[in-house]
């Protein structure tokens, strides 16, 4: 009996370790990404300039009540959709976005940290749209709101994060021209956002964040 | 006994480390895909969205009509980004046995010269594709309606079918891909096949995407 109770303090010891070396491992945080110089930035609000959102029934927080049009599917229920408007360096309103968004099967709580698929679709009235591949990583985000929202732990905020992991050169995301002025023309993206309130009683947040884009003619093949 | 409590310890470390790592956390459901082998050479694949029941939600300038009419409690686009035409719609996608199998963002604007669309499709347990075409001419749908007696304001009931992106065109083209879909080049078509509008003005109805795809054109 005492060596099995002793067995058991040494898993707990054991596996809580492990949790702390997750937690605490650097591997897992993302380098973040620049760009030389951005032909465009544009800047958004969270919830304030979100038009439309959707999540999957296994990536609502538990906790926060389940909306009626969710996606509850079992074929895209860890998935999301976001669309909002995005503003130029003046805060107009100059573009809108369509995200969607998917756990990565590249998710690696040891090597890569908690990735997303996230592909945009960004139109500018009057000019086209882009296409926009990103991997990003969520991780860093959710070993900061997680304890504040389920363990009532005090925010440390606000906080800065640069997701975009990838695909692209140098950890960039993947832009392809597709309507408009825009076909023909590729190049690399990368997001930042600040966090700049966490509710926990709402399960909520509110950020504001900026996409960098930079645009040329294209140097490789189309597909990658 | 010391051995016992740094065996256990150690068991406890590499198992939530091995956890990790080797479970695979974002794995999506996958069901079999429904292709087919094409003569000449490629494969299809029809994708399909049906109306009501796919649509998430949608925003728009008014000029692009009865696509545009935005879920009740959704909020409007700012009217910078309506003074062009303008329409953003998100579904969910099937696959040709009718199975919800992933997620699409449709949008289509216009400047002086033309119109472009684009469309978005992730399946998440695949990847995803994007499809670009000329755009339609703004509310053609709605056109097409009133030409089959649909009065806005009234319910409707009939049989129209418009091709957005008719088949065979070279410039509807499946643009680029990722995953599973990375290095594949093609062709689809885009048809809207309508059976119902109500007195307010949802529709009913099936979208059509056919894609037949080759590696590396």
């Amino acid at each position: 009996m005492r060596y099995l109770l002793l067995a058991a303090l040494g898993l707990l010891i054991g596996a809580a370790a492990a949790c702390a070396a997750i937690y605490y491992n650097p591997f897992t945080m993302t380098k973040s990404a620049q760009l030389d110089v951005a032909d465009r930035a544009l800047h958004y609000a969270l919830p304030s300039e979100v038009i439309g959102f959707a999540l999957g029934d296994e990536v609502v927080p538990p906790g926060t009540p389940k909306r009626d049009d969710s996606l509850w599917e079992e074929t895209i229920d860890r998935t999301a959709m976001l669309s909002l408007v995005l503003d130029d360096a003046h805060d107009n309103p100059t573009a809108i976005a369509s995200r969607l968004l998917a756990v990565s099967p590249r998710t690696d709580f040891v090597l890569s940290g908690v990735r997303v698929n996230d592909y945009w679709l960004l139109t500018f009235p009057g000019e086209g749209t882009l296409f926009l591949r990103a991997e990003t990583n969520v991780w860093p985000f959710l070993k900061e709101t997680l304890p504040v929202w389920y363990l009532g732990r005090p925010w440390k905020g606000p906080s800065e994060y640069s997701p975009t992991a990838g695909p692209g050169e140098q950890g960039a995301a993947v832009v392809i021209g597709a309507t408009g002025r825009f076909v023909g023309l590729e190049g690399t993206a990368i997001e930042k956002y600040r966090l700049t309130d966490l509710d926990p009683n709402a399960r909520s947040a509110a950020a504001t964040g900026e996409i960098d884009l930079r645009l040329g003619a294209p140097q490789v093949a189309k597909s990658e | 006994m010391k051995a016992t409590f740094f065996l256990a310890l150690f068991l406890g470390f590499a198992g939530v480390l091995a956890a990790g790592h080797f479970v695979p956390w974002g794995a999506h459901v996958r069901l079999p895909s429904q292709t087919r082998v094409v003569a000449n050479g490629g494969r299809a694949e029809q994708f399909l969205i049906r109306l009501p029941a796919d649509r998430i939600d949608a925003a728009g300038a008014k000029a692009a009509g009865l696509r545009a009419a935005a879920p009740r409690g959704a909020s409007a686009l700012p009217p910078q980004l309506t003074a062009e035409p303008l329409l953003v719609e998100h579904f969910k996608v099937r696959d040709a046995a009718g199975n919800v199998i992933g997620l699409a963002a449709r949008h289509w604007s216009a400047d002086a010269r033309a119109s472009g669309t684009a469309w978005s499709l992730m399946i998440p347990s695949r990847g995803a594709l994007l499809l670009t075409a000329p755009g339609e001419q703004p509310a053609a749908l709605d056109t097409a309606l009133r030409n089959a007696g649909y009065n806005a304001g009234t319910a409707w009931i009939g049989d129209v079918r418009v091709a957005l992106a008719p088949e065979g065109v070279d410039t509807a083209i499946v643009a680029a891909g990722s995953d599973e879909f990375s290095g594949l080049g093609g062709k689809y078509s885009e048809t809207w096949t309508i059976t119902g509008v109500t007195d307010g003005g949802e529709l009913h109805g099936t979208i059509e995407l056919a894609t037949v795809t080759r590696k590396g054109t």
